[in-house]
């Protein structure tokens, strides 16, 4: 019977199959990195996912990076710090001597044919950083000047550490772009199967679905440099990224060693088992990053700046962070993240904090029944006594209408749908109709940011830039428009005038008080809530490879690329 | 076609009670009912346990509550029999709260898509000609479109559903399959003297659809129901265990979603499985019940049912 | 009506349900509330960039000029191009169908072989012991869970044991590494199919086990089985030569007519397994707002449910001629 053999052949294979896992030896070393998901694109251009930008960071390089501990612009591919000429607004960057990775040299040329590609065809996320360029010179191959159009703060810190690219592969496809009828479609969409870059590594293949794989360049301008006082490598001839749908089978993947680091943030619940694992090392890292609970003051009932400061007082930040990061987070008290030490400004109202329960609700309670609110059933009775409270009036006598405080769903960030919930619990003993409503993240960005349609919500930027230019763009009037930064809708003429200043200031001194000032207005009138800058958790293991270099952010930086060899070496 | 037996044709008025207990006492012969019987018995205790546990302590409130003391999953112990959840949140309580969204879930969806499929299924078999060629085309549309993706492409286009548009949606797309079943009842029907009697009696269409077709489909709509229940409840839970479904629900599929995407179901096997095994075990009981409601009623119409 | 006339209907049929579906589908994607601009959440997008983005994708236009624009390149082969990708969405969508299908096909002719096999078993000894076991089993595995039983099986079988993937299609060593042989390619992938495969024929197969035993009990009813019998042949050939054949014809239709649920399936296993197949593309591009892909991904599986509708329809005549549509 062929049906009954063909049920015993099954088996048979499996059996057969069995000894294949084990055959997953390593003999030579290949650095073996675990990705969440799937790189989008390898077109620099299109390039907005966080995995394709770790893949490209390792090929394209840009003029200035960070360094590791001190955060200060390092001269990367550019040869010394950039000169500033005040009289004529310009600065000039001289570059190292580098070679792309087809062997030719990278020029001035290369440089200014990247800012002229930005600015033409106004590339979305890269234009608004280059288009106030007046006009860029190249005298010698090796030395660029770039005249601004005007004194912009940003120039130094976000356009000097854009990626450059090389003329030769573009300026073709730039060309046939500029024919069609949609040029920057075409740009953003066409397809490079093998980028040409002066980073430490080339593309080897790229297994959709699979893996990415790369090996060592050998035409890295920075083989055997030292740079920053580090020796750079890379050390390693190649890089083999795989992709795993799902964290859970990362981690695992991490324990049984068939990576040797998951480039990815993990959640606190991983914890406890890693850390006991032999073999495998957690690393703890600041992020830049923001998450907050806005409001819509636009309209009622959040244009009232006592009920926004009455929420402020409210909220337990402290309790969010212990209970639901687990304590691997930071309490926020301004818009600006403490870890950016230089422009964080310390001295804002710090609300509530410190308080517990029974104080918060007093506190509250004294802010709004100072400010006309009244209840049915007051949260604090006449004895001093705190109860729940109940249906809240606002000033002009009504009861308040139900708002929502709008949240990411659990499986996008479980972390921001729990302090929705914990905020609307918050808010409900005091007698507010505070309801928690998770939501699909492209349309809670769409109500929020597109149509304004919110009471408020809870949102966070994961990766904020070093540099405080954000502060302006999320508060600035003329930015309340559809698809702009200012969600909240938040208009203060002197924020204006002192947002504006702070763009153009080139002295970081003055600059750093102007940005002072605009923190302690923000976190007087509170659009915004800063609640919590969470800890990057990344996992590596410390059997196989060692070198990973903590930074902002995380160790996966072109810092640890360079640095990482087999512990055997 | 096939006909329906003659012992379950039932005249209005008719002997309907004595119908029902005679066929209890088949339904109480068969071992797959029994089973199905008592497991669904232990599921609906659990779901109005669900009501009393938040009043036990706050902390047993599935979505709100958490352990002052706990902030991480732990496994079973003497407060939380089952173990918390990442945040500390009781797990037995989720689990409790759980089957009353499945029973809510199941019997809600099943409830509705019956109503609308028994409805269409009747007037296209009553009206004949147009109407029944374009009402079965829509079925037969709705049919070949897997539920499931479907109601994943709407939830997430708008952006999340609320758990009854959720429940509504598979009541739209799970009734064909009903419609089609009963209209062919219906068409044999019609042919029946009695159906002929009433005609010429001068009853108007809609009578006759509820008065004399409806009592003698409504066996086969209860049955079909079942069924339904199944496949409702899976669709929910699939559809939470995505990420699509109400965040604002404690559904078990939306359980095993946390499991997964917080990183704890490798470690904290008290938290995988329960969920699994009660959505399984309930749509096992239903799918039993169903087997065995579809041998009391009509031994023969068991292969039309599988596969759904 | 002659077997072509019919098949011709219907094919004009299904061309009618198909731009229904198509035309809903474009319609309900539109209308939707987010875009695929409005997930970047980036402080350096500004507002014009992302107004420049949705001109340049066509998203500004007016709905019926975009479903104009779209009809006319459906028409010529061109589904769009992704949005997320930034690639056609044909080449997409041609190198996930074929990761979908080997695993599909695979273990959709798997479990109806074994619910073929077993059932035949179950009828035959119906009321024993093996029958009760059998029946039993095959509706437990049949409501069991699909996500929650991969996770499980990844669990035990490639974490726990070990010897399995945990999930993917290929492993990048052996494929990264080009000292290996076609052989040894295909192998690893069939390595990493055992665990998605076994998770979908666990599901499957107790649902043609059970069809197969009612259609089996049918059969052996009908005259011609009791005139084998009269004519003195054993009950083996009875068994396997007469009543199996005509009884496997429902299991085939079921193959055809639950393909729309197999589908959902194959999606969830799809998810959980990390399978590179159409069903994953499915979920993740609906997650992401990609119009044009997810589009594409949804009336691929429709247009294939439709059709092996209608090849059952045409197979059940062929084989079965006393049946007349």
């Amino acid at each position: 019977m062929l049906k009954s053999k063909i049920i015993w052949f099954i088996p048979a294979i499996i059996f057969f199959l069995l000894p294949l896992s084990c055959a997953e030896q390593r003999s030579d070393p290949i650095l073996k990195i675990g990705l969440h998901e799937e790189p989008k694109t390898l077109n620099i251009w299109l390039a907005s996912d966080a995995n394709s930008k770790r893949i490209l960071s390792l090929i394209y390089q840009p003029l200035y990076l960070r360094a590791p501990d001190t955060l200060d612009l390092i001269p990367w591919l550019a040869a010394d710090q950039p000169e500033f000429h005040p009289d004529t607004i310009s600065y000039t960057v001289r570059l190292k001597q580098a070679k792309w990775s087809d062997g030719s040299e990278v020029t001035s040329a290369d440089v200014a044919f990247t800012a002229n590609l930005i600015k033409e065809f106004k590339i979305p996320r890269h234009y608004s950083q280059w288009k106030f360029i007046k006009k860029i010179e190249t005298p010698d191959n090796h030395t660029v000047i770039f005249y601004l159009s005007r004194p912009e703060a940003i120039f130094r810190d976000r356009t000097l550490t854009t990626t450059i690219v090389q003329e030769k592969e573009w300026s073709q496809i730039a060309e046939n772009a500029k024919k069609q009828k949609k040029p920057l479609r075409f740009l953003l969409n066409y397809k490079i199967d093998n980028p040409v870059g002066c980073g430490p590594f080339v593309l080897t293949e790229w297994q959709k679905g699979a893996y990415v794989h790369l090996k060592q360049s050998p035409y890295f301008f920075g083989k055997n440099r030292r740079i920053d006082r580090r020796l750079i490598g890379p050390y390693i001839d190649d890089i083999l990224f795989k992709i795993y749908g799902t964290s859970d089978v990362a981690v695992l993947a991490l324990k049984k060693g068939s990576i040797d680091m998951f480039w990815w943030g993990l959640q606190p619940g991983y914890l406890k088992n890693l850390q006991q694992h032999k073999g495998i090392k957690v690393l703890f890292n600041k992020k830049s990053a923001l998450y907050f609970m806005g409001f819509n003051v636009r309209k009622k009932p959040f244009e009232d700046v006592n009920l926004r400061r009455a929420i402020a007082v409210l909220i337990n930040k402290d309790f969010i962070i212990s209970r639901i990061l687990q304590g691997y987070g930071t309490r926020m008290d301004s818009i600006v993240p403490p870890g950016n030490k230089y422009w964080f400004c310390p001295d804002v109202d710090l609300y509530g904090k410190g308080l517990d329960r029974k104080e918060r609700i007093k506190k509250a309670y004294h802010i709004l029944r100072n400010a006309g609110y009244t209840w049915v059933v007051p949260p604090v009775d006449n004895n001093g006594h705190v109860v729940s409270g109940e249906g809240i009036r606002t000033p002009d006598e009504r009861l308040m209408e139900p708002f929502e405080i709008l949240t990411p769903p659990a499986d996008y960030d479980p972390l921001r749908a729990m302090s929705g919930l914990m905020i609307q619990e918050w808010l409900r003993a005091i007698g507010m109709p505070a309801f928690s409503k998770p939501m699909a993240f492209g349309a809670l960005l769409e109500q929020v940011k597109g149509r304004h349609e919110f009471d408020a919500f809870v949102l966070g930027y994961g990766r904020l830039s070093l540099d405080p230019d954000y502060l302006r763009n999320f508060f600035l009037s003329s930015n309340d428009k559809p698809r702009g930064w200012n969600m909240s809708g938040y208009k203060n003429r002197y924020f204006d005038q002192l947002a504006n200043q702070s763009a153009s200031e080139m002295n970081r001194e003055i600059r750093k008080d102007l940005i002072w000032k605009m923190q302690k207005i923000i976190m007087a009138d509170v659009p915004y809530i800063p609640l919590y800058d969470p800890k990057l958790i990344e996992a590596v293991r410390n059997d196989t490879f060692r070198g990973w270099v903590n930074m902002l952010d995380g160790i996966g930086n072109i810092w640890s690329f360079c640095q990482v060899k087999p512990v055997s070496r | 076609m096939k006909e329906p037996d003659r012992k379950n044709i039932f005249t209005p008025g008719s002997i309907f009670s004595d119908r029902l207990l005679e066929n209890w006492s088949i339904f109480k012969e068969n071992l797959l009912g029994k089973i199905g019987l008592t497991l669904l018995i232990i599921f609906a205790f659990m779901a109005v346990a669900s009501f009393f546990t938040p009043l036990i302590d706050p902390m047993y409130n599935p979505m709100t509550g958490v352990d002052p003391n706990i902030s991480y999953s732990t496994g079973p112990s003497f407060h939380h029999w089952l173990g918390t959840d990442f945040i500390g949140r009781d797990i037995l309580s989720q689990l409790l709260a759980g089957a009353r969204i499945a029973f809510m879930v199941g019997i809600s969806a099943a409830f509705m898509s019956i109503v609308l499929g028994t409805f269409i299924g009747m007037v296209a078999g009553y009206a004949g000609k147009s109407t029944d060629a374009l009402l079965m085309r829509l079925a037969d549309m709705i049919m070949v479109m897997p539920t499931l993706l479907v109601v994943l492409i709407l939830s997430s286009l708008f952006g999340q559903l609320n758990i009854w548009i959720i429940v509504l949606l598979i009541a739209l797309f799970r009734w064909p399959g009903v419609s089609r079943v009963i209209r062919s009842q219906t068409l044999s029907l019609k042919q029946r003297p009695f159906i002929e009697a009433a005609k010429v009696a001068g009853a108007s269409p809609l009578r006759i659809i509820f008065r004399h077709i409806l009592p003698n489909v409504l066996p086969l709509s209860l049955l079909y129901m079942t069924f339904r229940v199944t496949s409702a409840i899976i669709i929910e839970a699939a559809l939470s265990f995505l990420g699509f479904g109400d965040p604002g629900t404690v559904s078990w599929g939306m359980m095993l979603q946390w499991v997964w995407k917080t990183g704890n179901m490798f470690q904290a096997p008290y938290w995988l499985i329960p969920p699994g095994i009660c959505i399984s075990l309930l749509t096992l009981a239903f799918y039993m019940l169903g087997r065995a409601m579809e041998e009391v009623i009509d031994p023969r119409l068991r292969k039309e049912v599988e596969g759904e | 009506m002659g077997i072509r006339k019919f098949i011709f209907k219907r094919l004009i049929e299904i061309l009618v349900i198909f731009f229904i579906i198509l035309t809903v589908l474009f319609v309900l994607l539109r209308l939707s509330p987010g875009d695929p601009v409005s997930r970047i959440v980036d402080p350096t997008m500004t507002p014009e960039d992302a107004q420049r983005l949705i001109e340049q994708l066509g998203l500004n236009q007016p709905i019926w000029i975009q479903y104009g624009y779209y009809l006319k390149n459906f028409f010529l082969g061109n589904l769009g191009i992704s949005f997320h990708y930034g690639q056609p969405v044909t080449s997409i969508i041609w190198s996930r169908l074929f990761n979908t299908i080997i695993l599909f096909t695979t273990a959709v002719i798997l479990s109806a072989l074994a619910g073929v096999f077993l059932g035949k078993i179950a009828s035959w000894h119906k009321g024993e012991r093996t029958d009760t076991w059998l029946t039993l089993s095959a509706l437990v595995c049949h409501t069991l869970f699909l996500p929650w039983v991969a996770l499980i099986f990844i669990w035990v079988f490639a974490y726990k044991i070990g010897g399995f993937p945990l999930t993917g299609m290929i492993s990048a060593e052996i494929w990264a590494d080009p000292s290996s042989g076609f052989w040894l390619k295909l192998l690893d992938v069939a390595h990493h199919m055992i665990l998605p495969l076994l998770t979908l024929f666990l599901i499957h197969f107790g649902s043609y086990l059970l069809i197969m035993r009612s259609s089996m009990l049918d059969t052996l009813r009908e005259d011609y089985i009791l005139t084998a019998r009269a004519k003195g042949l054993t009950e083996k050939i009875i068994r396997n030569r007469h009543a199996a054949p005509n009884a496997a014809l429902p299991v085939i239709t079921s193959v055809g007519l639950s393909l729309a649920f197999s589908i959902s399936g194959g999606a969830l296993t799809e998810t959980v397994f990390s399978w590179p197949g159409i069903g994953r593309e499915l979920v993740f591009s609906v997650s992401n707002n990609d119009y044009p892909l997810a589009q594409a991904c949804f009336l691929l599986i429709a247009i294939v449910v439709l059709l092996s509708n209608l090849v059952v329809d045409v197979l059940y005549m062929y084989l079965d001629p006393r049946i007349r549509y």
